[in-house]
C-alpha cells in the first residue's frame, strides 16, 4: 500500500422532503452525513451496514453519480468534486462499478463483446482490432471463453453476468472498482466463485476495492479494513481483524452477532446464553435521533448517548469509534465461541481441498 | 408417533416440446409435529417447487406425476379440490420470501389478515375477526397492532410485512409451516428477530415447520433435520448437527466449503466449479459429478441412490465417505 488513492472528507447526501401544493420542504432525508475515510492503494475497504444506511449512496458519491450536498472527494491527490466535462470523463476511466443485479445490469439487447467493447468506445481507447483483442483478453481474465463474445445475456447464469460485469469494469483499466453488493444476489457456491475472482483479479492488478455489502462474512474475506455504518455515518473503521476480534461500537457488535452461522453448536450456546438481537428497526433516515443516531436500539445507552452526538475518535491505532462507551464495552470474545469444524467435517473439506487443488494444477 | 408430514417418491415435471422434464424427482422426506425440517440447495435444485407440490400449487404446465404426500393420515394429492382448500392455510401455513409482493398493496394488511380468517371461518362477525387478527399481529410483535391494522403495506418495513406475513399464515393455528425463504430479503439483525420469532411460535404451538433456504446459516440456528437438495433429488439427510460435523455428500462438502466462515480466515474458499444442470438437460449418472471433485467413473454411470451412512444418515453418493478412497 502506498499511500491514499481516494480521500473522502465531511461528504454528505441530503434529500429534500416536499409536502403539499407548493412543495414547501420539510424536511431532509439524509442519506449520508458527514462521511470520512481513505482508501490507501492495493486494498480493499468495505462498507457494511443495513439497507438504508447509507452505502449505496455513498458508492455513488464517489463515483460523481449524484452530487453531494456537502464535502470533498480526492483521487490520487486532486479534488474532483467540482470537475466537468472533459476532465470528468477522463477521471471515469480510472474508477469503474460493479453492480449488485447482474441479471439488470447488462444490456439485454448487445452481446457481451459489445457490451465489453462499449467503454473502449466511449473513451477512445484502440481501433477496431485492439479493441477485439482486448475483449478476448478480458474474457479470459474472468474465466469465460472467447467464443462467449458472440452471446447474449440471457444465455449466461448469474455468476457468469457478474463475471461479464466484472470484466466491463475492468475494460478501462481502472484503479478503483466499486464493488455494490456484488455477491449478494448469488448462489453461495457461486458466490466463492467470484469473490475469488475479485480477489484473484486484485492481487494481478493492483486494483482497489471500494466493497459495499451487508454480509459479514464476506467481508470478513475480502476486506482488509472495515467501515460499518448505520444511518448516513461510519460509526466504527478500521482493519477487519481489530472490528472483528474487538468491536468497540455497540452496532458492530449486533452486527456480528445476528449473522447466522453454520454451526449448530452455537444454537444450542446461545439458546442457553439468551440472544443478544436488538428489537425495533432502523429509524428513518428522514427523522434521525438526537444524540447518538443508534441509542434507540442501543443495549448499553447511558442518558449522555441521547443528548450528544459521538464522534469518530481513536481506539487502537486505525482503529475508531463512534461510541460515548467505546472504550468501556466488555470485551466481546465471550459471545464468540469459536468452534473449529468437527474433525470428520474438517478431515473431508481438507480432502476437497486436495483434490480441488490437484484438478486445477492438471487444468 | 406417526410422522406429521410424509413425502414419499414425489415427482413433479414440466410438460415441454421434448417430453417431461422433471422439477422434483422422487423425493422422500418427513418432518413430525413440533420439529424443524430445514430443506437446503441452490436456485434451481427443485427444493420451491417441492413445498408449491406439497400445497398442490404447481403452476402449469408443471404436475405432479408420482408420489404421496400423507399429512395427518391423508393422502393431499388424492385429496378433492374443496377438501385440499380446507387444509391449505388452516392447516398447512405457508410464508414467501417477498414481502414486498407476496402483500397486496390496495388493502390494508388487516383487510388480508381476516380475508384468510373468513376463507375458513365464514361465520365469524366483522368484531371478531378483526380481534383475531389484532391478536395475531401482537403475536408476532408488531408494536400497537391494533392501530397497525388499518396500515397499507407500504406504511411498514421489510421486517414488519415479513411478519404480517407470518401472522397471516398463522392465523388459523397451522399444524404444519412451510416457509419458503423467509428471511432472505431481510437485514441480519431483522432475519434474527423472525428466526427468533418462529423459534418462540413453534415452542408454543407445536406447530412442524418446513425451512427453506440456502442459507447453511440459517439451516444450522433453526433446523433439527436437514435435506440437501440437488437438481430435483435429496442428497443428503441428516440431523441438524451431523450435517454439519459429519457431511457425506461432495455436495454438501462443496456449500459448506463455500461459505465464508466469521470465525476464520481462509484464503480461498472452496468453491463448486460449473453451476446446477437445468432439469432438461441432467448428465448421465449422478447428477453432481461434472461438478465433482470426487467423481469416479462409475459416477457417470451409475445413478446412485440414498443409503445408510450411519443412525438416521444417508447420502446418494458411491464415493462416501471420501476418506476411505485411494489416494
Amino acid at each position: 500500500m502506498t499511500g491514499a488513492l481516494m480521500e473522502v472528507a465531511g461528504l454528505a447526501k441530503h434529500y429534500p422532503v416536499r409536502r403539499g401544493l407548493l412543495s414547501r420542504i420539510t424536511g431532509q432525508v439524509r442519506a449520508v452525513d458527514g462521511l470520512s475515510f481513505e482508501l490507501f492503494r492495493g486494498e480493499t475497504l468495505a462498507l457494511v451496514g443495513e439497507s438504508g444506511c447509507g452505502k449505496s449512496t455513498t458508492a455513488r458519491l464517489v463515483l460523481r453519480l449524484i452530487e453531494p450536498t456537502a464535502g470533498t472527494v480526492r483521487f490520487e491527490g486532486a479534488d474532483i468534486t467540482g470537475l466537468r466535462g472533459d476532465a470528468m470523463r477522463k477521471l471515469r476511466r480510472r474508477m469503474q462499478i460493479v453492480f449488485q443485479d447482474p441479471f439488470a445490469s447488462l444490456n439485454p439487447r448487445m452481446t457481451v463483446a459489445e457490451i465489453l467493447e462499449e467503454p473502449l468506445i466511449v473513451h477512445s481507447i484502440g481501433n477496431g482490432a485492439a479493441r477485439r483483442a482486448r475483449v478476448a483478453e478480458l474474457l479470459g481474465l474472468v474465466g469465460l471463453a472467447p467464443y462467449h463474445a458472440g452471446r447474449y445475456p440471457h444465455e449466461f447464469s448469474g455468476g457468469q453476468r457478474q463475471r461479464i460485469g466484472i470484466a466491463r469494469a475492468l475494460a478501462v483499466e481502472p484503479a478503483l472498482v466499486v464493488c455494490d453488493e456484488p455477491v449478494s444476489a448469488l448462489d453461495v457456491s457461486i458466490q466463492a466463485q467470484v469473490v475469488n475472482l475479485l480477489k484473484d483479479l486484485q492481487a494481478r492488478l493492483g486494483l482497489s476495492y471500494l466493497f459495499i455489502a451487508h454480509d459479514l462474512a464476506v467481508v470478513k474475506h475480502v476486506a482488509d479494513r472495515v467501515a460499518v455504518m448505520y444511518l448516513g455515518r461510519i460509526v466504527e473503521i478500521g482493519p477487519k481483524d481489530d472490528v472483528f476480534a474487538n468491536p468497540r461500537h455497540p452496532y458492530t457488535r449486533v452486527l456480528l452477532s445476528a449473522i447466522p452461522r453454520p454451526d449448530p453448536h452455537r444454537k444450542l450456546a446461545r439458546s442457553a446464553a439468551g440472544s443478544e438481537t436488538p428489537g425495533g428497526d432502523v429509524p428513518s433516515p428522514a427523522n434521525v435521533p438526537p444524540g447518538c443516531r443508534f441509542h434507540t436500539r442501543c443495549p448499553f445507552v447511558i442518558d449522555r448517548c441521547r443528548a450528544e452526538d459521538p464522534a469518530l475518535h481513536d481506539i487502537e491505532p486505525g482503529h475508531l469509534s463512534a461510541c460515548h462507551r467505546a472504550e468501556e464495552l466488555p470485551a466481546a470474545a465471550a459471545m464468540e465461541t469459536v468452534q473449529a469444524a468437527a474433525p470428520a467435517a474438517a478431515r473431508r473439506l481438507a480432502l476437497y481441498a486436495e483434490r480441488r487443488a490437484t484438478q486445477q494444477a492438471a487444468g | 408417533m406417526a410422522d406429521l408430514l410424509e413425502i414419499d417418491g414425489l415427482r413433479t415435471v414440466f410438460r415441454s416440446p421434448s417430453g417431461d422434464v422433471p422439477a422434483v424427482d422422487g423425493v422422500s422426506l418427513s418432518v413430525a409435529r413440533g420439529r424443524t425440517l430445514g430443506i437446503v440447495g441452490e436456485s434451481g435444485c427443485g427444493k420451491s417447487m417441492l413445498s408449491l407440490s406439497v400445497m398442490r400449487l404447481v403452476p402449469s404446465p408443471g404436475r405432479v406425476a408420482a408420489g404421496r404426500v400423507v399429512f395427518d393420515g391423508q393422502d393431499l394429492l388424492a385429496l378433492p379440490g374443496r377438501a385440499m382448500r380446507a387444509v391449505r392455510g388452516k392447516r398447512i401455513g405457508m410464508i414467501f420470501q417477498e414481502p414486498m409482493t407476496s402483500l397486496n398493496p390496495v388493502f390494508t394488511v388487516g383487510d388480508q389478515i381476516t380475508e384468510a380468517m373468513r376463507a375458513h371461518d365464514p361465520s365469524a362477525s366483522k368484531a371478531a375477526l378483526r380481534a383475531r387478527a389484532v391478536a395475531a399481529l401482537d403475536r408476532v410483535r408488531i408494536p400497537g397492532p391494533a392501530r397497525r391494522f388499518d396500515d397499507y403495506p407500504h406504511q411498514m418495513s421489510g421486517g414488519m410485512r415479513q411478519r404480517v406475513m407470518i401472522a397471516m399464515a398463522l392465523s388459523c393455528d397451522p399444524d404444519l409451516l412451510i416457509a419458503d425463504e423467509p428471511t432472505t430479503a431481510l437485514d441480519v439483525t431483522v432475519q434474527a428477530q423472525i428466526l427468533d420469532l418462529l423459534r418462540d411460535l413453534q415452542a408454543q404451538s407445536g406447530m412442524a415447520i418446513i425451512l427453506i433456504t440456502h442459507d447453511l446459516g440459517v439451516v444450522a440456528e433453526m433446523a433439527d433435520e436437514v435435506a440437501v437438495m440437488y437438481a430435483g433429488r435429496v442428497v443428503e439427510r441428516a440431523s441438524g448437527t451431523a450435517i454439519f460435523d459429519d457431511p457425506q455428500h461432495p455436495y454438501t462438502l462443496g456449500l459448506l466449503g463455500s461459505i465464508p466462515r466469521i470465525e476464520e480466515t481462509r484464503s480461498r474458499l472452496l468453491a463448486i466449479e460449473g453451476s446446477v444442470p437445468a432439469p432438461f438437460a441432467l448428465p448421465e449418472g449422478c447428477r453432481f459429478h461434472p461438478r465433482c471433485v470426487f467423481s469416479a467413473p462409475a459416477c457417470t454411470r451409475v445413478d446412485p441412490p440414498l443409503r445408510g451412512l450411519g443412525a438416521d444418515h444417508q447420502a446418494a453418493c458411491i464415493r462416501a465417505p471420501v476418506e476411505d478412497l485411494a489416494a
